[in-house]
């Protein structure tokens, strides 16, 4: 059969399975068969077994489980709390005040989490109400929720990072550190903007703080930040410097986290087991959307798709640019239905071969994607965000989609800048410690 | 019966997180070792054993769960019985899909076991060891979905939907 027709069969099917509701790694595993079967290539047990066994067994892999159980330890403590009260004190007296601890403990989460549903719900779970107290605008602390609650996707230590990293094979330490100053350009994009809408909508905000902000408040909500963030930097350091792989790394996060538990308090046999199940659950399932990757990447490879799609897009004389255009487009339309991991996931096995041939930098191109899949998240259908914050507000899917929407197209400018400057994605990588 | 299921489930999930702690505490004696001078042998080897093992293990635990996640955009449209014929056939696929998965890694330990295959690393290990979790989870796998298949041909709403639903409210 012509590959121009196996590729619509396929992509046909894959859409068809997806839709009718089958697991994602299930359908990976099906359209990598269907691919094998098609291609003539008759020996798919022994592929199957050979790539799920080489997927499964990956050293650089191994820090997804750890950083996952970190994020459930830390989850089930009294962290967003902590960082309320602790943040709060030192942003009561900037313009757009409180809003702005929505957009730090999302990014102080978010470093330890790496889940952005898990972000927005943890952090909105304690900010929101207290928020609408105080009288600040919904709109605004739904918005300001819902955009930082995507930081979780970009800051290291980062699950979709490593799950990019694997299947892309890209060193996960310069993909975590490349990742540091997006996310932190992030934020400031994300705080600049409430600061100038808070300029001027003064009308939306409370008179008062309700917070002191006197230097004694400040210092004392510094002793409730400096566990987590001394963790957070210790993780990253470590890996920065080159002390520790990932993984190593990960395992002292875990350890920290558990230890952390352990001195506030919130660390009981059942707390531990309850945060263990909690690792096991998304662990599982993303290992075994790799595992399902990984094969119908194998089977792509058989067929030559992503070969013949990098030469016939290499033929149209595209500029990076462009491409980069037309690819962020692709990536939102797909992410509107699909959620992040899936999207790198199909992309990786279909279109690398395209990036590469246009001598996109594959780093880059991480951090490329993680964004992209950020701004997916707070789309209508399907994103993700918009669901956890639907459900912790009982506010319209679409009134919380819009109260996002600066946000969204927040990160869009964040696109445009490490477009231009691609510096601000490569250059901590470059100075890296090598070793 | 169904108490049973319940512990066999909850053994799936256990299982695949003993073997997280055991890659956190290989990872730490690999630490701990290099301030002491000695060398957790191939501990890069054993990490990703366990990696594999407590990913399949698991795979069961996390369906029943609802924790493998899917596009539920199109189906949560659907009025009950469309609903359940769905479910029907996507549980049937996916069950003719999962016996061909355990078989191809159950035939790998067996030729790992055959022709004496043994790991690289610093330890030669019997390759055919650490792939059996491989092929007992993928197996699990398998009954966890044949049992949701069951309940939806008698009719019953099987455990996962009840899980999502919830879970699109709480978690991940």
């Amino acid at each position: 059969m012509d590959m121009m027709w196996i590729s619509i069969l396929l992509g046909f099917a894959l859409f068809a399975l997806l839709g009718l509701g089958v697991w994602v790694s299930f359908t990976l595993i099906a359209i990598g068969g269907l691919g094998l079967i098609l291609s003539e290539n008759y020996q798919i047990d022994l592929l199957f077994a050979t790539s799920s066994w080489g997927a499964s067994t990956a050293w650089s892999l191994t820090a997804l489980p750890l950083f996952i159980w970190m994020g459930e330890v830390l989850f089930r403590t009294r962290l967003s709390e902590d960082l309320f009260k602790g943040l709060s004190p030192w942003l009561g007296g900037v313009p757009g005040k409180l809003l702005h601890v929505n957009i730090l403990s999302c990014g102080i989460f978010a470093a330890v989490s790496g889940s952005s549903a898990a972000t927005a719900a943890t952090i909105g779970r304690m900010t929101l109400p207290e928020l609408r107290k105080q009288g600040y605008s919904d709109r605004m602390a739904i918005g300001t929720l819902a955009g930082s609650g995507t930081l979780g996707l970009l800051i290291p230590p980062s699950i979709i990072l490593i799950v990019y990293g694997v299947a892309a094979e890209v060193s996960i330490s310069r993909l975590f550190i490349a990742g540091a100053l997006p996310g932190l350009l992030l934020v400031s994009l994300f705080m600049g903007f409430t600061m100038i809408w808070g300029h001027f909508h003064k009308d939306e905000l409370p008179k008062t703080t309700g917070h002191e902000t006197s230097w004694a408040a400040r210092v004392k909500g510094l002793r409730k930040l400096l566990p987590v963030v001394g963790l957070i930097g210790f993780v990253l350091g470590s890996i920065y410097g080159g002390l520790t792989t990932p993984t190593e790394a990960a395992a002292i996060g875990v350890t920290g986290a558990l230890i952390l538990a352990a001195f506030t308090g919130s660390l009981s046999r059942h707390s531990f087991m309850d945060s263990l199940l909690g690792a096991v659950k998304s662990s599982c399932m993303i290992g075994f959307i790799l595992v399902g990757a990984h094969f119908l990447t194998l089977a792509m490879g058989f067929l030559g798709i992503p070969k013949a799609l990098a030469l016939w897009i290499g033929g149209m004389s595209l500029s990076p640019m462009e491409l980069i255009l037309y690819l962020t487009v692709l990536f939102v339309v797909l992410g509107c239905f699909l959620d992040g991991i899936s999207v790198v996931v199909l992309t990786v096995a279909v279109i690398l071969p395209v990036i590469q041939a246009a001598n996109i930098d594959l780093l880059w191109f991480g951090i490329f994607i993680v964004l992209v899949v950020e701004m997916s998240q707070i789309t209508p259908p399907v994103g993700f965000n918009l669901f956890v914050i639907q459900a912790l507000t009982g506010k319209n899917i679409l009134y919380v989609a819009k109260a996002a929407l600066p946000f969204f197209l927040l990160i869009g400018v964040a696109i445009l800048l490490i477009s231009v400057f691609p510096e601000i994605v490569t250059y901590l990588p470059a100075t890296m410690s090598q070793n | 019966m169904s108490r049973i299921k319940d512990k066999l489930y909850l053994c799936s999930g256990l299982l695949s997180g003993f073997f997280i702690v055991v890659i956190t505490l290989l990872l730490l004696a690999q630490i701990v070792g290099r301030f002491f001078n000695f060398i957790v042998p191939s501990a890069e080897d054993f990490a990703g054993f366990a990696l594999a093992a407590s990913t399949f293990l698991g795979l069961a635990y996390t369906f029943r769960e609802g924790g493998h996640i899917r596009v539920t955009l199109v189906i949560q449209r659907f009025s009950p019985l469309p609903r359940k014929i769905q479910e029907g056939m996507i549980l049937t696929l996916s069950l003719a899909l999962l016996c061909y998965v355990s078989y191809a890694c159950s035939f790998m330990v067996y030729e790992s076991y055959i022709y004496d295959e043994v790991s690289y690393g610093y330890v030669p290990v019997p390759l055919w060891i650490p792939q059996v979790p491989v092929a007992v989870g993928a197996i699990a796998l398998t009954l966890a979905v044949f049992d949701a298949w069951i309940d939806v041909v008698r009719g019953k709403q099987p455990d996962y939907v009840k899980q999502e639903d919830a879970l699109s409210l709480e978690e991940i």
